[in-house]
């Protein structure tokens, strides 16, 4: 299987009242397609950071990060406005949905402006995708009128809408009550077993023991990878997992 | 222009010199009107040589002259003063004699009264009856409209600044939304925080108030150059400062009530909604209008652009009135400047549009000239068709029961027909039409009988029609009747060509003088020049103001949306919006509201404008004008223009958006 996405020392550096901070430090990241990984840590441990410099939402200050072969610090705006649009979906801890939009409006905007296939099709297929994940009778309704889980499928849908090859999540789960949680996570599972590369940030060991690779972060460096994959066996309720994550987490943290 | 050469006169009715002063001129030295100053660039020293057949006069010119009665450029005479001995020399040589007979009365109010008993005394009656009431009417033809037209644009710019200033009080209001609950939460009256935001707003007042007051003593000058030079400067008193101040003060508390006003909005905050919404909880409840997956047509960007401006529209009301009023600023004086330039304006002096005019007056034998000149004419085979029109002081009872002298052109006014407010023209001999004042002043209207005196017997004439006219102090009227010659001022000759103007001008130049020979272009050039320059000047500087005001405004306003939007502008670009789409999106909402303020702008300055020029021209004899549209310059030049502006400014305003950082979305 070929690499996704590569990252070679990757490093970015934020100037606060003209002092200097190192949020990721040479940070040597490989994700093969169809992965599904978490990356975990402390908070300011450069997760999310790392999660926006891999995704192109933000400008490394140095080191490379080649996305499918392309080597993103050489796109320009709109090349990367376009790869984005393209192959990347987001999903975000609060949502962000477009405010003046109702609920399949935010789900097609973005289908639209890809023109990859007829808008007819486009609705239709996000029709689908809304009963897939069981909301599709909140179409019509303003994103004022659905609870904070049923918002988050809306924008699972979202980063679905184009087919993308890569999602990306930052803390999807964290605004949720657990049943919801747990109801995004098996949603997300089923999109990575149909294919699609999934990247999560988190700070919930429950959420990242449904990932099949756990990274773990600190002060910038991604100090230790936790293969949940290679557990053969798995309890009935499905608490192994997480137990031995738990574990290995906690060696980490010291 | 008609040039009259007079020697200063002793007891009043002085000519006076650029400092006020009476002028004196020796032999050999002339003055020379403010008019011909300006028009030929005439300086003092200057040499002016006056020449026929028979002799020649050269003169130096030593002052310019004030002339109360004849500065506007709407009156056709003007006067040069000579020293006495050069006053014979012109009058053995050159020209013919025109007396001037003029009264100062102790007391004003007697005027008409006066007026009367001089008709009725058989004293010399020809020629055209001036007074005081004219006199300022003419004067505040030219200038006064200017003064006019500075104040509305003034006023209309005090309200765009009030709507700005709305805006941005709402604006720091919303943004500061979570501190003020803060504030409210922790005890903080809101009569007191009221006073933490006035404060600041009295000190821009304040400040902006001072410098306005301060620029405006220079700025007075600029726009109040041409009074000064033709009328002088008013005697310095201290009213001259206090109305100004008083002005500006009047501003100053106008904008602090309006702040205080604008704020009772902290009375609906409530601490609680601040601290957890932290911002005014603006609801999009009607998101299923408009809604993007039934759009088939559009672009998505423009779509999004189009959608928001009806679904804010409250939010974007403030640039669509100052596009709308940067259109009328616009629109307004160019119309009214274009219609006073149309040959078609000699409607609006009781005139038929042809393409020369013949003015022939004050000769001697004059009637006989006048017969050749027609007989000319009628054998001349390049001329289309003509009309003659002999302006006679007839007399009429007035509702009072008292005869009044009135101008009466007589003739045929159906050839080169004017257009009529009521009614149409005088065709049999016992009808008439009334000039818009003189009817009003006789209260008569179209259909009722006039007494007119007809060879000192009281003829009834029936009101044909009701026409505008602004020569002669407005009050004129129009009848198919035999002249009087007796009371003759000045004989018309209207026609059109066949041939070349220009070529014909030249000829019956030559063949009719001294007759006056123009082409209606240069009929109004003459009459209306100094207005028509002021006017230029005027609509030159509207239409720098208003371009700067809607750069300005859309400058502001878009700073304030993009940051308002700033949240929805990072999720689209997270989303995969490129830069260019989002402009897209903002350019598409600045022109939207751009093009309904100019289509709004345009419609009603062609009505509600119109409307306004017409009340204002009304004072002086025309309550009817209609703008004469140029349409390349009023329906594509003006809007064009804007278009390109607004464009160019809400790309430069938006450029900030460049830097909205994704990764702030879900800060750490």
């Amino acid at each position: 299987m070929n690499n996704i996405l590569d990252t070679k020392d990757l490093c970015k550096t934020y100037v606060v009242n003209k002092k200097e901070h190192n949020v990721l430090n040479n940070v040597n990241l490989q994700i093969k397609e169809g992965e599904f990984i978490s990356v975990m840590g402390p908070s300011g441990s450069g997760k999310s950071t790392l999660l926006y410099n891999v995704s192109g939402m933000d400008k490394m200050t140095a080191g490379s990060v080649v996305f499918k072969g392309i080597e993103l610090s050489t796109l320009s705006e709109k090349e990367m406005s376009t790869l984005r649009l393209h192959e990347m979906g987001f999903v975000f801890q609060q949502i962000n949905l477009l405010k003046n939009l109702d609920i399949i409006d935010n789900i097609i905007i973005s289908a639209y402006m890809a023109k990859d296939r007829s808008r007819k099709e486009i609705n239709h297929f996000a029709i689908e995708l809304m009963e897939k994940t069981g909301i599709a009778e909140l179409a019509n309704n303003d994103i004022t009128q659905a609870s904070g889980g049923q918002l988050q499928r809306v924008a699972i849908c979202r980063s679905l809408i184009n087919n993308p090859k890569i999602i990306f999540g930052d803390e999807p789960t964290g605004a949720l009550n657990s049943k919801s949680a747990n109801e995004i996570m098996d949603m997300f599972k089923v999109i990575n077993e149909s294919g699609t590369t999934i990247m999560l940030v988190t700070h919930d060991a429950k959420v990242a023991s449904k990932t099949e690779r756990v990274l773990f972060m600190i002060d910038g460096k991604i100090e230790g990878e936790y293969n949940l994959g290679k557990l053969k066996k798995e309890n009935k309720d499905g608490t192994q997992r997480e137990q031995k994550l738990s574990e290995w987490l906690f060696k980490m943290d010291r | 222009m008609e040039m009259g050469f007079v020697k200063q006169n002793n007891l009043f009715d002085f000519l006076l010199d650029l400092q006020s002063q009476v002028i004196h001129v020796s032999k050999g030295e002339i003055a020379v009107p403010i008019y011909y100053m300006q028009k030929e660039n005439l300086k003092i020293g200057d040499t002016l040589r006056i020449k026929n057949d028979k002799a020649q006069l050269e003169f130096t010119v030593v002052s310019f002259i004030r002339d109360v009665q004849m500065n506007p450029s709407i009156v056709s005479s003007k006067r040069f003063v000579v020293s006495d001995t050069d006053f014979e020399n012109l009058k053995e040589n050159f020209g013919v004699i025109e007396y001037q007979i003029g009264f100062q009365l102790h007391d004003p109010g007697k005027i008409s009264e006066f007026t009367n008993s001089y008709r009725l005394s058989g004293l010399p009656q020809k020629g055209p009856t001036i007074d005081y009431k004219l006199l300022k009417t003419l004067n505040a033809l030219t200038d006064g409209l200017i003064a006019a037209v500075i104040m509305f644009i003034s006023f209309l710019l005090n309200i765009v600044a009030l709507l700005c200033l709305r805006f941005t009080i709402l604006a720091t209001i919303e943004e500061d939304y979570k501190e003020i609950g803060v504030m409210k939460a922790i005890g903080i009256l809101p009569h007191d925080i009221k006073i933490l935001y006035i404060l600041k707003y009295f000190v821009m007042a304040a400040g902006a108030c001072v410098s306005g007051y301060i620029i405006s003593l220079f700025l007075n000058k600029i726009f109040s150059a041409n009074i000064m030079l033709y009328i002088g400067s008013a005697p310095k008193s201290i009213v001259q400062l206090i109305i100004p101040f008083l002005a500006t003060a009047l501003i100053f508390f106008i904008v602090l009530f309006f702040c205080m006003l604008t704020l009772r909005r902290f009375n609906r905050i409530t601490a609680v909604e601040a601290l957890r919404l932290g911002n005014t909880g603006e609801s999009y409840t009607r998101n299923s209008f408009l809604p993007l997956y039934k759009n088939k047509l559009f672009n998505v960007n423009i779509f999004i652009g189009l959608r928001d401006v009806l679904l804010r529209f409250k939010l974007y009301t403030l640039l669509f009135f100052v596009f709308f009023i940067c259109t009328f600023i616009i629109i307004v004086p160019i119309n009214f400047l274009n219609t006073i330039e149309s040959p078609e304006f000699v409607t609006y002096m009781g005139m038929g549009d042809s393409e020369i005019l013949i003015d022939l007056r004050y000769t001697e034998n004059i009637i006989e000239r006048f017969e050749n000149m027609v007989t000319y004419i009628e054998k001349d085979p390049d001329v289309e068709k003509f009309s003659t029109l002999i302006i006679c002081k007839f007399n009429i009872i007035n509702k009072d029961g008292y005869e009044e002298s009135l101008i009466v052109g007589t003739g045929d006014s159906t050839v080169f027909p004017l257009e009529y407010l009521e009614g149409t023209a005088p065709v049999g001999d016992n009808e008439i039409a009334l000039s818009y004042l003189i009817a009003g002043e006789l209260e008569k209207s179209v259909g009722e009988n006039i007494q007119l005196v007809v060879d000192d017997q009281i003829k009834m004439m029936q009101v044909s029609g009701i026409y505008q006219d602004i020569t002669n102090g407005g009050k004129t009227a129009k009848a198919a009747i035999a002249p009087n010659h007796e009371t003759a001022l000045w004989y018309m000759v209207n026609l059109d060509v066949k041939t070349n103007t220009d070529e014909k001008i030249d000829e019956y130049a030559e063949a009719f003088y001294p007759a006056k020979v123009t082409d209606i272009n240069g009929y109004l050039d003459q009459t209306f020049e100094n207005t028509t320059s002021q006017l230029q000047l005027l609509t030159l500087l509207a239409v720098i103001i208003a371009v700067l005001v809607a750069m300005l405004i859309t400058s502001l306003f878009l700073k304030m949306l993009i940051a308002k939007d700033s949240s929805q502008i990072v999720i689209m670009k997270s989303l995969g919006f490129s830069l260019k789409d989002i402009q897209l999106q903002y350019i598409t909402r600045a022109l939207v509201v751009l093009n309904t303020g100019i289509i709004l702008g345009t419609v009603f300055s062609n009505t509600i404008g119109q409307s306004i020029i017409s009340a204002i021209l009304s004072i002086v004899g025309a309550p009817k004008i209609e703008f004469i549209i140029n349409p390349y310059h009023a329906y594509i030049l003006c809007p064009l223009g804007l278009i390109i502006i607004v464009t160019i400014t809400t790309l430069l305003s938006i450029v900030s958006m460049k830097n909205f950082n994704m990764s702030d979305m879900n800060a750490e």
